[in-house]
């Protein structure tokens, strides 16, 4: 056995001993704060464990291992519905960045220990209601204001910010100058005043997402990540740094089993669904989409044991998956008939085909919207040109509103 | 578990497309459509020349015993250069059947031929447009093949055919020498693929397996070359999607070039999601050859490389705009070529039945 299936293999087994207290039973019924908390729990037994900053350097508490154990855990443990979502973005992202760009190593050394426990979270506030796709396109300004800096303004969609103890922002410092160049990064203190945090309840029900308003938050210099007005290129290395993650070619919702499962227990005018050519055809189309998918993923993990940078084609996996299991959900929601109707908004979208459906669109919007994966495709793999940009080498504030 | 090619795997590769990129070429393509019962022998002696008709095949009988991988590499090349003659799957298939389920006699009768393709093979499992019938409509008896065997690709000039006939048991897989039979010529939408019915007329045959296991090893024999076609469709997807992406960044209007506009480059970057996961599953369905789950992956296989080519040959031509549907632009080539490999081989319906069929846990 290679040394990464036996890692598998350890993984899988200590995995298999905490389901019963952190995974989808335990959860049931749990209100959110009960859940979050459990989920802080789950957080720490990892952490002791030795499963927590797999890829991270030892000396800020990871266990300095590659990206390659770090993608075999995750795809191990995504099969068990652990309440890990909490600490999905400020592990991913916020923090590694902390690691990297944060001007007190010691403040930084302090959190990351803190974040890998489960005691603190990260969230990291990028979007905002005039710059989703168009990040650069941001609003939210930082003024100098005696040695510091003072915030004022709005983000948006921004995960979890109602539990987070700290966030990174990127906000605009130079309003006279073309929009990706008068762009600073910060982390700021959730806690400090004038941070004001209000969730947003999704068309799924749940609240995960928040607007973060910004008045008058006064900020020092040592908590700029960025030399003023290189906001911009500190943002970019935030959103490649979790290149390597675990995908899921079920688009983040129910495996295709299930799919086959329903249409075996379910007639169509007198006939078994699984005799169906229509429902027949889907199953096999998505077979081959998700079978495609799962060889590119082995590949890229084939790659990178071999020191090789992964193929750009990974970069299909959630524009191809999360829209396949948007239809596929109608689909199986239609399957029932009128017993499609029931809805219940704590089900997971991983094994409940109607929360599937309802929460795809978020899917297909999250972290990167549909048409921008088909245009990074286009522009950095194929080598077509950039869209018609109006804005382009204009100072922000000349921009036409 | 897919695989990551080797430097040798990488070499055929290139190796494969430079030759067929340097004696191949559309202007000796074009011709070959209107007139029926030509193939590309360009094409067919390189094949012969560079080994690749003996590639996978046993040593024992003058093949190389490399395997669905690295004739897969060789297709997908061909693929992008459009192959001149469909042989390279056709011998391969006849050739896999004889080895697979023939005696030693056979094979030391046939196989040799096949690997250095002085003998060419086809292989006609279908009847009319069931794939795999359960009844096939020529039948076998007393040591010879009757009735007719239509749509054959490869039939007008193979030497040899590998069919699924009515044997007094049901369906036998037979052997049989094609030098005395009558053929009648298809004149086809992509005639280079030779395609034939063959009038079996009280026909000498040998059976390779009768009984239970014949339906079986057609059915494997088929994911055999559909591997290797699919391999081919990709490949003919990938040059497809690159002459559209060449096109859109020189062609321009409206003041500036096509690829700007999202419609086009959003069409174009769509292809390239449907060749990677072609390529993806073609890899993955070569490197499962033996093992078994390889029916399902050779389906996946199949069905992904069909959309793709399908798709990109759709596409290709609407980018281009009127040049596109010009005789003289070849793109039609692909188009008509998309469209016989998605026939060969067994559809998509087909595949998708014995897609569905193994993932309930019935059999075809």
């Amino acid at each position: 056995m290679s040394d990464i299936e036996t890692y598998r293999k350890n993984a899988a087994t200590w995995l298999e001993s905490v389901v019963q207290t952190y995974g989808k039973a335990a959860r049931k019924g749990l209100s959110e704060s009960e859940d979050l908390a459990l989920g802080r729990r789950y957080q720490n037994a990892k952490f002791e464990a030795g499963y927590a900053g797999i890829n991270w350097p030892t000396e800020y508490g990871g266990q300095g291992l590659s990206h390659i154990e770090k993608v075999t855990f995750e795809s191990e443990e995504m099969k068990h519905g652990f309440p890990s979502g909490y600490f999905g973005i400020s592990l991913g992202m916020p923090v590694p960045i902390l690691m990297q760009f944060g001007p007190d190593q010691e403040f930084a050394k302090e959190r990351v220990l803190k974040a890998l426990k489960g005691e603190e979270i990260w969230c990291q506030l990028f979007s905002e209601p005039a710059g989703g796709s168009d990040l650069a396109g941001l609003r939210t300004k930082a003024e100098p204001d005696g040695n510091g800096w003072k915030i004022n303004g709005q983000k948006l969609w921004t995960s979890w910010a109602q539990y987070s103890d700290y966030g990174v922002i990127v906000v605009r410092t130079d309003p006279n100058v073309p929009k990706h160049k008068g762009l600073t990064y910060f982390w700021v203190d959730m806690k400090a005043p004038g941070v004001d945090v209000r969730p947003i309840k999704l068309a799924g029900g749940d609240s995960h997402v928040n607007e973060v308003f910004f008045d008058d938050v006064k900020i020092s210099d040592d908590h700029r990540m960025s030399p003023v007005g290189g906001g911009f290129a500190v943002a970019m290395a935030t959103l490649m740094i979790e290149r390597y993650v675990a995908t899921d070619s079920a688009g983040f919702g129910p495996h295709l089993e299930l799919f086959i499962d329903l249409a075996k227990a379910i007639e169509i005018n007198g006939k078994p669904a699984i005799a169906d050519g229509r429902i027949r055809q889907q199953i096999a189309r998505n077979y081959a989409m998700r079978s495609g998918l799962n060889a590119i993923t082995a590949r890229a993990m084939l790659m990178m044991k071999a020191g090789m940078t992964p193929g750009p084609e990974g970069s299909l996996n959630k524009l191809v998956s999360v829209r396949s299991r948007q239809k596929l959900s109608e689909l199986a929601i239609d399957l029932q008939g009128s017993e499609g109707f029931a809805y219940d908004d704590h089900a997971q979208q991983k094994d409940n085909w109607t929360s599937s459906w309802i929460n795809a669109p978020t899917g297909r919007i999250a972290g990167g919207a549909d048409e921008m994966l088909l245009n990074t495709i286009a522009e950095k793999i194929l080598g077509l040109p950039q869209d018609h940009r109006p804005d382009k080498g204009i100072a922000f504030n000349q921009i036409p509103a | 578990m897919s695989i990551l090619y080797d430097d040798a795997q990488q070499s055929i590769a290139n190796e494969s497309r430079r030759v067929l990129e340097a004696r191949v070429s559309k202007d000796e393509l074009l011709p070959l459509l209107e007139s029926t019962g030509q193939y590309h022998k360009g094409f067919w002696n390189t094949a012969k020349e560079q080994g690749w008709t003996a590639l996978a095949l046993p040593e024992e009988y003058d093949g190389l015993a490399l395997g669905l991988v690295e004739l897969g590499l060789i297709a997908h090349q061909a693929g992008r250069t459009l192959s001149g003659a469909p042989f390279l799957t056709s011998s391969f298939g006849a050739a896999k059947a004889i080895e697979l389920y023939g005696s030693d006699a056979q094979k030391s009768k046939w196989l040799p031929g096949l690997a250095s393709g002085e003998t060419i093979g086809a292989v006609t499992i279908a009847s009319g447009a069931n794939a795999l019938p359960q009844r096939p409509r020529t039948s076998f008896a007393n040591d010879q093949v009757d009735g007719i065997a239509t749509g054959v690709s490869g039939g007008l000039a193979a030497d040899i055919a590998i069919i699924l006939a009515q044997g007094s048991g049901g369906p036998t897989l037979i052997i049989a020498e094609l030098a005395a039979v009558e053929r009648q010529a298809i004149a086809s939408f992509d005639n280079s693929r030779c395609v034939a019915n063959l009038h079996f007329k009280a026909t000498p045959a040998e059976i390779l397996v009768d009984g239970q296991g014949a339906r079986d090893a057609a059915l494997h024999i088929l994911a055999l070359q559909a591997v290797i076609t699919a391999h081919e469709q990709t490949g003919g997807a990938e040059s497809l999607m690159e002459t559209a992406r060449d096109y859109a960044i020189t062609r321009r209007a409206f003041g500036q070039v096509i690829g700007a506009f999202q419609s086009v480059k959003h069409r174009i970057a769509e292809l390239y999601a449907l060749v990677e996961l072609a390529r993806a599953n073609c890899i993955h369905a070569a490197s499962q050859q033996g093992a078994e789950d390889f029916i399902a992956t050779a389906a996946a296989a199949r069905l992904s490389a069909t959309e793709a080519y399908d798709t990109a040959a759709r596409d290709c031509i609407q980018i281009h705009g009127g040049i596109g549907v010009t005789w003289e632009a070849g793109l039609h080539l692909h188009m008509r070529r998309a469209r016989s490999l998605a026939i060969e081989q067994g559809n998509s319906l087909f595949w998708e039945d014995i897609l569905v069929d193994s993932l309930i846990g019935e059999a075809a």
